[in-house]
Formats: structure tokens, sequence, C-alpha cells
């Protein structure tokens, strides 16, 4: 064998070459760092007694002698501490108890993080030891080891204030109040959860042991002022990840902070006079569930720093099906109702929209399931510019796993059968043990990452806890070093230089008093025609303390066109022409250098108005899910609807609003003046209960006056073929009122329906109406009804049959006339099926998708749009999908599929839906579901393990499935079709289209350049909990290049800022202004004035 | 067990020139274990299990029926009970080993993880042999079992069972009065439309309807209040009698602990299970032979069955707070009960519903001061109890639920009216049917 591979590498050297990944880990014996993070269970002293047993040890990195050489110290949780000493060429020695003995840590005490900071401000890097752990308040002070100067350490922490007794994770040195010294915040956890969730009781309290805590520095002593800044200090802390960085950018430090289980996570705003406010809820959507490291950086390259929160939902389908928790919506709703926010048990990356909002597109950048982990480190790896992820993961035992959960329980009966005693560690060591690669993503320079665990050389599997990076060897690249459980710690050599992979510039910032490194100080360099920003905020990721001096990559870039330096007090230094590859080192100049204002007179393109339409939405909140647990979104939320038109023949534009729980729908009349006041007369949808899923103004009965048609949809609460469910028209009395029209309509019960379109489709001279079909509630996803409705002229309408009647599940239509023959053709969209055409014949319609459409996907369309975007005069298509940032990858070659029948002949429909893992397609379906919905599975999957690796073939026979409605999904991306040479042909649309669903498609030229720009308006947050809500986009404005192409418009440019789930939007004019009305379920309509 | 019965029969063998047919009614409450042990293992919820056993025990008692005409018929007491049809010839089959055999047959093709039944069987059919029972016998009675618990199970599938699954699921309702999830694990409602399960011996899950609940109140001084305050005082300074009381009628089949991310579930044998292995000892206790033994165990799994859908019906219909939730809310945040809550609403009691109506009926088939000590509970680490009656501990099961924090006391006497209403309805039944007592 080592013969053979001896020949090969001899005969072989270029392949050898190329095949080299970009790390090379050391072994211990080339580096000396034999440090080892041993954890030893026994029968006392295990994860049962200490739940917090394996989350292991910490990494700080810095220079402690200033020999221009990194140094580092691991922490062990059990075993001694280790301090390294770096001798150059990634050769380390061990000086642990040359510098100070006590550096090892207290023996029988449980050692956590570490950090690096020259905390007295004399020039020399101090160290700080936390402690946690079920031991005596003695056993858990925290350590100071201030540098003498000499390599030797002197353990101060009760002289500065710092022995803190509490339940320590890790600390950070930052300087909070911006008075030139460094200030800590104490990061903690407790070490009792609390399982009863009638939490908003605790949420008052302060465990001084578990909170976090803030201690000012003054004169080298510090004073615990979290109270008065404002610090959360409840007992359901439990702090795993703590990050600093100036987040919205007033020149201020903001600190992240996560929370496992049920507390949220906290940012804390720095209010610029030595307190805080928690911001969690204004900035973001969601958060991690259980979250765990934190990293902030800006990883696009936008000069706004991100947020990445690691949790713990594995990637592989087996890993998922043994260790996912249960969907149980009414913890969620407790969770809500106790202003414990939405939490989701994945990894969150908080993209930062420079407006005080973040949009989470985790799963669209590929980085949401990386399993148990612990350390996010954001830096650019490879030196191209763009900062790279990379993720430490593993957990001793997974004590998650769902047939443990039920072993204790037969091992208890089997034990007392066997007349034997329990042992603890009996179930200990019965908890499977899995060990992991740790996870590295190479940032694809256009908001995604790709996985290069294996091209990068991370296939060593483990389990890993805290990294940090560092150019080890300065040479101009980022080492990193990992520390593990059970294993020695691992140190990889980056060889971007030694591959030629890309230029770099080495930042080191000094100031001689106080804050010496100038932590909190940002550096922002200009090069190749982009920026990089960074900060100088150590201590990030898990556990960790990263060196102060600031690494970029350049890539081919020779020099950086520019260095601005932004240090602690506000000062600025400029820096022209800085030659790469080098470590500069910038001494503090106090100088202010003239900065780029932002233009105070720049108007965005949209701005919110309120006052002209006072009118707040709230929904009944039902779960559809209890009728049919297995379907993936919700379809209740309906409202508001919005319908403009003019009621009394005025000339101004008039507004219908849905009903919601609280009111009927009512119409908005506009009064000369602009205002808008309720009409008394025309009360609609007044009967408690249906729900309006689309309105229409349109003239039934060619009186000249506008009449309004509702459509009935919803879910929960509604049966097919009931009154509730029937359609309504109101019309017209000439004189603005409506009233209702009985027997105008045919029975359009059937089910719940999403839109009317008008068209006099048969050249008749009356309004004719197509209506489309939602879904049928209870019997998701058989296809529902969809009818063509023809007008006598009178406003009476009969169904005609049509070729669509049972197209599918429709939520969009448009009437268009594709072929010129001046017939109006019909665009239908759904949920799995394609954008459709129907070409309207004088025989009748046909579907003629095929001949149209070069390739049409089958999507998640909810929304279209026409028009003529490339200005060759033919309207183009524009359809909403479902967007890329959810945990449903769908291809041509591997689509998502919907298996659905009554496979256990119950009368009630079960729909399986599927889609590819790692070149699988498992079922979505969890063990319990599956169990739950049909009795007989209980027989064939009596374990989670049995189920685990179950496709649809292992669940069900060939000739159930081959019985089995299906449906597909091919492609969710919501995207263009451009009218080209008679057809229509896919057009991508920037990323940022797919952050979130797409409900609603505006267009028109709003930066009135001349060519018409997209606004797609979406998101939805009522889904299946393992899907999560739905909310990354604020409106996404996309500007129009007349040519078909289009480019995201930041939120400083739109002015856009919508949150929440887009049901209906319209243009408006009110007096001479055009306004767009955004219809927010649960929030109500917004007014954005057009620039 | 196994080896005191060779034991056993070679006494026998010494005493009698002829041998005799084996005695084989020391099977059956092994065989009814066996399935309480798979349904352990598979967390069956305490209304489930009681159809499990129901059907089991019917299953073999239709044998004992068919072959001996003396025993009164199955259908005489069990609406809807179909005609099954056995073909073999009585004397090609050992009955007793039919019937056994018939239980475990039933288990393996109705519970989850039935499949773990195929040890016991096999073991079951060493212990025919060992009775001296021939290869063709055994052959045939096995294959008679193997007849019948099919039609069993086919008649079973139309008890709306399988229709559970395809109802719109349990939405806790709105307001401070009603019932929702509890600690730790926030388990969703245990089978809310359980009274649509075809009941066995009653004529409708809600003949039996209770007297309303004492009113929900906040208000410190309500009834209400003060039926919270008894809770939660019995909680903190729980008597060492009531401690044990209330573990020993625990009878949760699945308590989740946890440590933080760590869970572990705690089994225990359902109510159904508890009071079935109490038929099993009352009967050998008494010496009932091998047809009143069954007897005794499907009348008891029967009135469990029955009992159960007339106190979900109830749950439903009132779905009440639980004294956790309320304490927590309106007393004080940090109590527990002594008992992990059950996953349902609390009125009425399903402990003192179904303990008291399976007491009643054993009560008239035993007779009323029928003592006995039953050790249920002991490979739990719990201590057998004495008891002079099934009433006196079916009394004892019912109040043990406040003990452990779990009901309010109108909610297990009402209960326990409840209860003994269902059980003298059913005695009414099983006298027309024929079913004198069996011990006398």
């Amino acid at each position: 064998m080592q013969y053979s591979t001896l020949l090969f590498f001899l005969l072989c050297p270029l392949f050898v070459k190329a095949q080299q990944p970009l790390f090379e880990l050391l072994p211990p014996k080339t580096t000396n760092i034999r440090f080892s993070n041993d954890i030893n269970e026994t029968e006392h002293l295990n994860v049962l007694a200490y739940e917090y047993f394996y989350n292991g040890g910490g990494i700080a990195v810095g220079d402690i002698n200033n020999d221009g050489l990194d140094d580092l110290f691991f922490t062990a949780n059990m075993g001694p501490n280790k301090l390294y000493l770096n001798q150059g060429n990634l050769k380390f020695k061990d000086i642990t108890r040359d510098a100070a003995k006590e550096l090892e840590g207290r023996s029988g005490a449980w050692k956590t993080g570490v950090t690096m900071a020259d905390v007295n401000g004399d020039g020399l890097l101090d160290i700080y030891v936390c402690y946690s752990g079920k031991t005596t308040f003695e056993q858990r002070r925290n350590q100071l080891f201030i540098n003498q100067g000499n390599l030797k350490f002197k353990e101060s922490a009760k002289e500065y204030g710092l022995d803190d007794p509490g339940y320590s994770t890790t600390a950070v040195f930052f300087d909070y109040d911006n008075d030139g010294d460094l200030d800590m915040f104490l990061l903690n956890h407790n070490v009792i959860k609390i399982d009863n969730m009638e939490l908003a009781k605790r949420r008052g309290e302060t465990d001084s042991l578990a909170g976090n805590k803030l201690y000012e520095n003054k004169d080298n002593h510090f004073t615990d002022v979290s109270k008065k800044a404002g610090i959360i200090q409840n007992p359901l802390t439990f702090g795993l990840g703590v990050a600093v960085a100036d987040i919205n950018q007033d020149g201020w430090p903001d600190v992240y902070v996560t929370n496992d289980y049920n507390e949220p996570d906290h940012l804390y705003i720095n209010n610029q006079d030595g307190t805080f406010r928690e911001d969690t809820q204004n900035c973001f959507r969601h958060l991690s569930q259980f979250s765990m490291g934190v990293d902030i950086a800006d990883y696009n390259n936008d000069g706004l720093p991100d947020v990445m929160t690691l949790d713990m939902l594995p990637e592989d389908n087996r890993r998922q099906k043994l260790l996912q928790l249960q969907e149980n919506y009414e913890s969620f709703e407790l969770m809500l109702s106790q202003g414990l926010y939405k939490q989701y048990m994945r990894n969150m990356l908080q993209l930062n929209n420079g407006d005080g909002t973040f949009s989470e597109i985790g799963q669209l950048a590929g980085v949401s399931n990386t399993d148990w982990s612990w350390c996010p480190l954001l830096a650019d790896l490879d030196n191209d510019g763009y900062k790279d992820l990379f993720i430490t993961n593993g957990y001793l035992r997974d004590y998650t796993n769902k047939d443990f959960l039920r072993y204790w329980g037969d091992y208890k009966v089997k034990k007392a059968v066997d007349r034997e005693p329990v042992m603890l560690m009996d179930l200990v060591t019965a908890m499977p043990s899995t060990t992991l690669m740790n996870y590295v993503f190479r940032n694809e320079h256009d908001l995604t990452f790709s996985n290069k665990q294996k091209d990068w050389g991370f296939t060593k599997t483990g389990i890993s806890s805290a990294a940090v990076y560092a150019d080890l060897d300065n040479d101009g690249d980022l080492d990193l070093v990992i520390n593990n459980i059970n294993e020695p710690a691992a140190v990889y050599k980056n060889l971007s230089r030694e591959q030629n992979k890309g230029n770099y510039l080495g930042i080191k910032l000094q100031a001689k008093t106080g804050n010496t490194a100038a932590i909190g100080a940002k550096v922002t360099v200009y090069a190749n025609g982009g920026l990089q920003y960074e900060e100088v905020n150590p201590s990030r990721g898990y556990l960790s303390a990263l060196p102060a001096s600031l690494h970029f990559g350049l890539g081919s870039a020779q020099q950086a066109d520019s260095v601005r330096i932004t240090w602690p007090d506000h000062t600025t230094q400029l820096l022209t022409n800085v030659a790469a590859n080098q470590q500069l080192a910038v001494a503090y100049a106090g100088i202010t250098a003239p900065v780029l204002q932002k233009d105070p007179s720049a108007k965005t393109l949209f701005s919110r108005t309120k006052g002209i339409i006072g009118y707040k939405h709230e929904d009944d909140q039902v779960n559809d899910f209890k009728r049919q647990p297995l379907m993936l979104f919700m379809y209740s939320s309906a409202g508001p609807v919005l319908a403009k038109g003019d009621v009394n023949n005025d000339g101004r534009e008039d507004l219908y609003i849905s009903s919601d729980k609280n009111q009927p729908g009512r119409l908005f009349v506009q009064q000369p003046g602009g205002a808008y006041s309720i009409s008394t007369e025309s009360v609609l949808d007044a009967e408690d209960g249906p729900v309006t899923a689309d309105a229409l103004f349109f003239d039934a009965n060619g009186d000249g006056f506008n009449d309004l048609y509702l459509a009935k949809g919803g879910y929960a609460l509604f049966d097919p073929h009931t009154p509730a469910l029937q359609d309504v028209l109101y019309l017209n009395d000439g004189k603005g009122k409506l009233v209702l029209s009985k027997d105008a309509l045919p029975d359009v019960s059937a089910n719940s329906k999403s839109c009317v379109r008008a068209c006099d489709f048969d050249n008749d001279g009356d309004m004719d109406l197509f209506i489309g079909g939602r879904v049928i509630p209870g019997q998701y996803p058989a296809p529902p009804a969809s009818w063509l409705l023809v007008n006598d002229g009178k406003g009476k309408f009969t169904a005609a049959t049509a070729p669509f009647a049972n197209i599918g599940m429709v939520t969009d239509a448009q009437w268009t006339d594709v072929n010129k023959d001046g017939r109006k053709d019909l665009l239908l969209c759904g949920e799995f099926m394609p954008v459709t055409l129907f070409l309207n014949t004088a025989t009748g319609f046909t579907d003629k998708t095929s001949d149209y459409f070069e390739q049409m996907p089958k999507g998640c369309w909810f929304s279209m749009a026409l028009a003529d975007v490339d200005g060759d005069g033919q309207e183009d298509i524009i359809a909403g999908n479902l967007g890329l940032n959810t945990q449903v990858h769908t291809s041509e070659k591997e689509p998502a599929e919907l298996y659905y029948a009554d496979f256990d002949g119950n009368g009630s429909i079960d729909p399986f839906f599927n889609c590819y893992i790692k070149g699988v397609s498992y079922p979505f379906v969890s063990r319990d579901e599956l169990n739950d919905q049909i009795y007989p599975m209980r027989r064939k999957f009596s374990s989670y393990k049995n189920y685990a690796d179950a496709t649809m073939k292992e669940i069900f026979s060939a000739d159930e499935l081959s019985k089995a409605g299906k449906l597909t999904l091919t492609d969710c991306r919501t995207q263009c079709f451009l009218r080209k040479n008679g057809k229509f042909a896919a057009a991508p649309l920037p990323l940022q289209a797919q952050f979130s669903i797409v409900t609603k498609i505006m267009t028109g030229d709003f930066d009135h350049d001349g060519k018409t720009d997209l606004l797609l308006l979406g998101n939805h947050s009522d889904n299946r909990l393992k899907i999560g809500s739905m909310d990354a986009s604020y409106g996404c404005l996309l500007q129009g290049d007349g040519k078909g192409q289009f480019k995201y418009m930041q939120p400083a440019v739109s002015g856009l800022s919508v949150a929440g789930d887009v049901k209906s939007a319209t243009e408006i004019t009110i007096k001479a202004d055009k306004y767009m009305a955004i219809g927010v379920n649960n929030v109500g309509v917004l007014l954005y004035k057009e620039q | 067990m196994g080896k005191w019965i060779i034991v056993c029969l070679f006494f026998c063998q010494l005493g009698y020139a002829q041998r005799p047919a084996p005695d084989l009614s020391n099977q059956v409450q092994p065989a009814v274990w066996n399935i309480t042990m798979v349904m352990l293992h598979d967390v069956v919820n305490p209304p489930a299990a009681a159809r499990y056993y129901a059907y089991c025990t019917a299953a073999a008692y239709e044998i004992v029926a068919q072959h001996n005409s003396s025993m009164p018929q199955t259908a005489g007491f069990i609406k809807s009970y179909p005609v099954i049809t056995i073909s073999g010839a009585k004397d090609d089959y050992n009955y007793e080993a039919a019937a056994v055999y018939a239980i475990l047959e039933a288990g393996r093709l109705m519970l989850p993880s039935g499949f773990m039944l195929e040890a016991q069987q096999a073991k079951l059919l060493n212990t025919f042999k060992k009775e001296k029972l021939s290869q063709k016998i055994i052959d045939h009675s096995v294959a008679v079992a193997k007849e019948v618990v099919p039609q069993i199970i086919n008649w079973s599938k139309k008890d709306h069972y399988n229709q559970l699954s395809a109802r719109v699921r349990y939405t806790p309702k709105k307001g401070d009065e009603y019932w929702y999830p509890t600690p730790p694990a926030y388990i969703e409602a245990v089978e809310p439309h359980w009274k649509t399960i075809r009941p066995m011996v009653i004529d409708t899950c809600n003949a039996f309807a209770p007297a309303p609940p004492v009113p929900f109140s906040k208000d410190s001084g309500s009834a209400f209040y003060n039926l919270s305050k008894e809770v939660y005082e019995a909680g903190i300074h729980p008597k060492q009698e009531e401690l044990v009381i209330a573990a020993f009628w625990d009878c949760n089949p699945f308590a989740v602990s946890t440590a933080g991310h760590m869970a572990v579930g705690f089994k225990k044998i359902t109510p159904g299970g508890h009071w079935m292995n109490i038929a099993g000892i009352a009967a050998k206790k008494a010496k009932l032979d091998f047809d009143r033994t069954l007897l005794l165990h499907t009348i008891t799994a029967v009135t469990e069955m029955d009992a159960f859908i007339s106190c979900w019906d109830e749950k439903y219909r009132s779905n009440r707070i639980r004294p956790e939730t309320y304490i927590n809310r309106y007393i004080d945040v940090n109590w527990k009960p002594l008992l992990q809550t059950p996953p349902f609403p609390e009125y009425t009691s399903g402990h003192s519903v179904m303990s008291t109506a399976t007491a009643q009926v054993l009560t008239y088939l035993m007779g009323d001061q029928f003592s006995f000590t039953d050790n249920s509970e002991e490979m739990f680490e719990i201590r057998a109890r004495s008891f002079t009656s099934f009433m006196q501990a079916a009394a004892e099961a019912a109040i043990s639920r406040l003990y452990g924090g779990i009901h309010f006391r109108d909610s297990i006497e009402n209960g326990a009216t409840q209860g003994k209403n269902i059980g003298d309805n059913i005695i009414e039944k099983l006298k027309a049917a024929g079913v004198q007592p069996v011990h006398s």
C-alpha cells in the first residue's frame, strides 16, 4: 500500500499539485501543539449533571510578546489550559507553566471561553479566562492574567474587579462608551433550563449568575453597570455567542448576543450615552432558535456589517429525520405570545439592508444547514476579496436523537426486569456519537456561498468547538486553528499564497494609550473598483478571540487604491495607493480626513406617508395545518385585499379594502381635497366569516358605473359548496352606492378562489370574468375549480365550459392578446404548475403553452404581471415564484414532487411533498407526522431509525404510487419571460428577487428614466414550522435597463421598507400624486408616495 | 414462571394415570402482559391501549364462547359483534391454546411494534409442547387463532379508529378557562376525537355525561380558586402516604424529562394496563378456570374501552384547564405537579372514570369483599399495595390524581360517579346477556 502510494506520488506530481487543497492540516508533531480538550465522563460528572458538558473549549490568538508572531491560548474544560508561543514557521512552544502556573486553570473547575486584550492599556496583551459549571463560587471566578512583559503573567482578576463568579461563556473587551479604555461585556448562561413556558413572568427577573453583564472600566477597575446600561439579565439567558460591531453605522459599538433555547437573541443598539436599547424585533424578522456562535462582518462588500448566527439543523436527510424537533404549533404560539419572537432551528444569515432592517437569507446563501454548529468565522480565506465562511461543528453525543428519547424508558424497564441498578453512564454511552466534518464555504461574490469542505481540505471528522483565524506564519493568508474535543487541536495552514490565489493587505492599528489596539476602529479598503469593510472587533465566533490585526484579500489587485480608517474617536485617516502584500502598521494620528458625505437632499423613489388612509388589519388566527397537517403553506390569510375604482364617477380613485376580524369591507371614497372618507352607504362583505381573496371594480351591467366583484377564499374555516365560499357582486346604483346583486352569479362555491379578472373575451361588448380556483378546503392539493363566467350584458353571469376548469391551484391570471388576433388570450399561473397560456380561438380556448414558451418550468407561481420591459412594444411576462430562500431545492433534473391520494382509504387526502437532498428525493414528512396521518405506517416505521432513509418507494407500493396524483416543481425562481421572435424566453432577475415569495408584482417607470422597472412584493409567514416564516423581502425594486435586464436598488435608494406579508397592492392617484398602496397582512394598508 | 409450570406439570403427571387436557388459565395473564409490554415500548396512549386490550381479549374469548356453549356469547353483551366463523372441528384443536395464542396474534397484527410478539408466540408454542400438546393439535390451534383474529380485526376496522387521522386536529380553545398543552414537552392533545369511536357495550359516548365542572374563575375566594388551592397545597405539603399513592397510580405512558436539549421519556403502563393486570391478579387468586379467567379479562377490557370513550367525550366538551396551568398563572409560577400533567383536558379524571367503572364490573363478577395485593407497578420500583376490595382500589386511584397535582377534586368525584354509572349500565347488560358472577 505504502509503495503504491509512493509510486503514485512519484508518477503524477503535476496531477497531485492540481488536486492540492487550499488548506493543509499540520500534525501536532510539526506544530508542537498537542493540546487536546479531553472530556472524561463519569457516573457523577456527565452531561446529565451539567448540560453544557460538550460545549467545548476556547482559543485566543494574539501577539503576547510583540514579536510580530501571533501566539495561541487554548482553554480545556477539564484539563490544563495551554499557552503556545509562536516561534515562526508554524512551530510553537508550550510556555504555559513558565508564563504563570495558574494559566493552566483551577483543577476541578470548568473552563470555557478565553479572550486576549490589552486590558490595562500598557501595550501588552492580557488574557481573560472564563469559568462555568455546577461548582462553587470560588471555582467559577473568572481569571485575568496581566501580561508582565517578559512572557510572565500575573493573575489579577480581583484587583481589576473582574473575578466574576457567574456561569460565564466568554468575555468581550470593547470601548462601549468611547472614552478611550476597554470595557467588558461578560456573556453568561444559566445551568438550569426552565421548561415551563409561562416565561413572560420570568423575563423581568434578574439572575446575577446567569445574566449577562456589562463592566465599565474606570482607571483599570471594572464596575458592573449592567442595570444602568439596559442589559437583560433574566434567568432564561443561555448566552453562547457574542459579537460587537457598529451595526447601524453611527460610530458607536453595538452588541449582538445569542441565546440558546427560548430566550431570543438580543441586539443591543448603543444609545451613545452609556446605555443600550434592545432592538432585535425592529431589525430582524426571525432568529435562530438554539443560537450558538455569532459573527458579524460585511460579507457582500457593501460596507454594512451582516450577522451570521449558528444553530443545529443537519444538512443530510438522515440526520434531519433522526434529530429534528417535532413541529409544535402550540409551543410556537406560546413563544410568540410570551414575546419570545419567531425562532427557527437553523443558521441565520442576516443581510444588512442599511436602513435598520435585515433580510435573512441563510438558505439562499446555502449556509443554513450545518448540523450542531458552534463557531462561524467570516474571513477571506482565499484572498479573492470576499469573505468566506468557516463553521465548526460537532457534539460528542446526539442526545436529541429521537429514538434515544424513548430508549431511557425501555432501558429502565429492562433493568427492572433484570433486577439491575440503573447506571447513568449506561444512558450516557447509549447516546449515539457522530463525528462530522467542519464546514467551509467559499463566497461566490453574488450573496451565495459554495461548499468547499473537500476542495479546501476539511474532510477530517471530529468534534470541534472554538476556532480562530490568523496569519500565523505571516505569509499573507489566514491559517485556521480549531479546538477539538478528545482530539488534538487542529492547525490548518493556508496555502493561498503558495498557490498564488491572490494578493493581500494586512493592517494593524496602533494607539499609544488605553485602547491600544484601536478596538472598534473601522477600515474600508478600496481596490479593484469595489470596497471591503472590516472592524477591529476581535471577540467573535464562539469562545474565541481573533487577532486585532485585519486581513484583506485583494485578488488580482496590486494595490489598494485607498484605505480609509475610522478610529474609535471618530477621527479618520485616508491612505492612498497602498501597495499589496504587506503587513501595514498604522499609528493613530488624530487627524480627520474629509469623509464622503451622503447627499442629504437625495430623495428616495418611494416615501412612506401616513394618515391618508387609516386602516389597520387584523386577521383571525387560525391554523390551517390542523385540517391538513402536511400542506406546506397556510391559505387562510388573504387580506387585506385592495381594489381601486372611481365609484361615483367624480374622477377620483376610490378604494375598496376587505374585511378582517374586526371590521367589514369598506369603500374609502376620495374627497376633493385628497382625503378619504369611509362610505357609510356601502357596507361590503359584512357577513361574519367569509374571507375575500380578491376584489375587482368593473362595469358589470354596462351602465357606465363601476360595480364590485368579491371573490371568496380562505381555508381553515370553510367547507366546499357552502355559502361562505360563494362570490358576490355588488352593483352600483348610479350614485356611488354598491348594492348586493342576488342571483347575478352562478354557484362558484366549490372551493376557495384566488383572483378575478375581467375581459370581454367573446367580443360581445360586455365584461366577462375569469375566476381562479385556489384550493379546495380540506382537499389540498386536489385541483380546485376555476370558472369562465359569461356576461349576458346586463350583469348576469353564467359559467361556460372551459379547458382550464380544473387546471390546478391557480393564483393569478392575466388576459392579453398574445397572438394579435383581436381575441384576448388567458395566461394562468399557480402552485405546482407552469405559467400556462390558453389561446382564445373562435372555437374555444386551447392550451398553447409549449408553442409559446421555449421552456416553461413548473413553479410555485404566486403572481404574474405583464409589461413591456425591453421596449419592443410587446408585453413581457413577469412571474413571481417561491424564491430560493427556502429548504426546497428544485431543478428540471431534481424536481420537488407532491404525491397525493387517500392512501389509507379513510376519506382524507394524504399529500406527501418530496424534494432532493444530496441527490436523493426524500419525503418532507417526519416519521411522527406520517404515523399520525396514516396509522398503519406505525407498524412499518416503528422507530425513527427505520424511517430515517425511507423514500416514497419504501413508504408506498409501486401500485399505490402509480394511482396517486403527482405534482411537480422544477424551478422556484421568480422570472421574467421576454417576448422574442413570437415566443417567450426566460430571463433571470437579480438574486434579490429570490429572497422571498413574490405575491404581488407592480410595474412602472418608478425612477423616471423612461424604462420599465419592477416592484416585487411578497413574503409568506404562515407556513409549516419546518419551512418557517418567509420574510426576507421589504419590497424589491428592480431598475430596468429597457432591454430586459434589471438591477437591484438598495433600500437607501428605493425608500421601501415593507415588512410583513403583502397580500395586495395597487397604484392610486390622490390629487395629482401617485401612490403605491400596499396591503400587508395583520398590519394594514401602507401608502408610499412615488417620486 | 416457565420453569415453575414445568415442575408443577411434572407433579400433576405423577398424580394422574391418564393425561388430562392441560390447564392454560395461568397463560392468560402473561399473554396480556406481553401485549402491555409492547404498548409500553410503543407509548400507546390510554384510550388506544384500552381499545387494543378489548379487541385482543375479545378475539380470545370468542374462541372460548364458541367452544363452551355454557359460557355467555360475546354478541350478547358487545353490540355490533359480528358472526365469527371457526372452520376447524372442535376436536382438532385445543381451544385454550388457540385462545391464548389469539391474544398474542391480535396484538401482533394490531400493535405498531406487534412484531415484538413473534418471540412471545414462539415461546408460547414451546410451552404448548411442554404441556404435551401434539404438534397437530398445536398447529390446528394456531390455525384457529389465525382464522378468528383477522375476523376480529375486520370488525375493529369499522369502529372509526382509522378515520381519526382524517379529522381536523385539535386547536386549543381560546380563553383562560380552557386547556392548553402543558410543560415540559407541550405535547398536543391526545385523541381529541375519541368520542367518535364505536363503544363496545354502552349505547352512546355521552350517555353518562357527568355534572358540569365547577365554573372557572380567577378570583381568589371563588370555588374554582379553592379547588386549585387544594391541589396546590397538596403539592407543597404532601404526606408520605399521598406521595406513595400518587406514584402507584401514576400510569403515565410517557413522562418526558428534559435537561436542556436532552429529553428522556419515562414509561409506565397505562391505567387500562394496570387494571388488566389487576384482573389477572384477581383471576389467579380466585383460581378461576380458563374460561372464566378469559371472561374476566375480556369484560374488564371492554369496560375500560367504553369508560375511556365516555370520559374523552367529556374532556373535549369541557376542555378544562389543568391545575398546573392555573396554578402557574394565578398562584405560583414555580409550582410543579408531583406527576407530569398528561396531554389532554382535565375534566373528568380518566383514572377516576375508568377505575371506578372497571372496579364496579369486577365487583359484580368477583364480589364486593375481594381482597388482593396489586404488584403491577413493581417493575417501576413501586412497592405492591393491598386492597380489601376493587372499589377501595378504584377510590384510591381516583384521589391519587389530586395528590399527584394533575386533577381537581370535582373532576375526581364527578368522574367516579360517571364511572359508576357506566359500570352499572354495563352490569345491567351483562346480566341481560346471562353473564353471571364468576366467583362468590
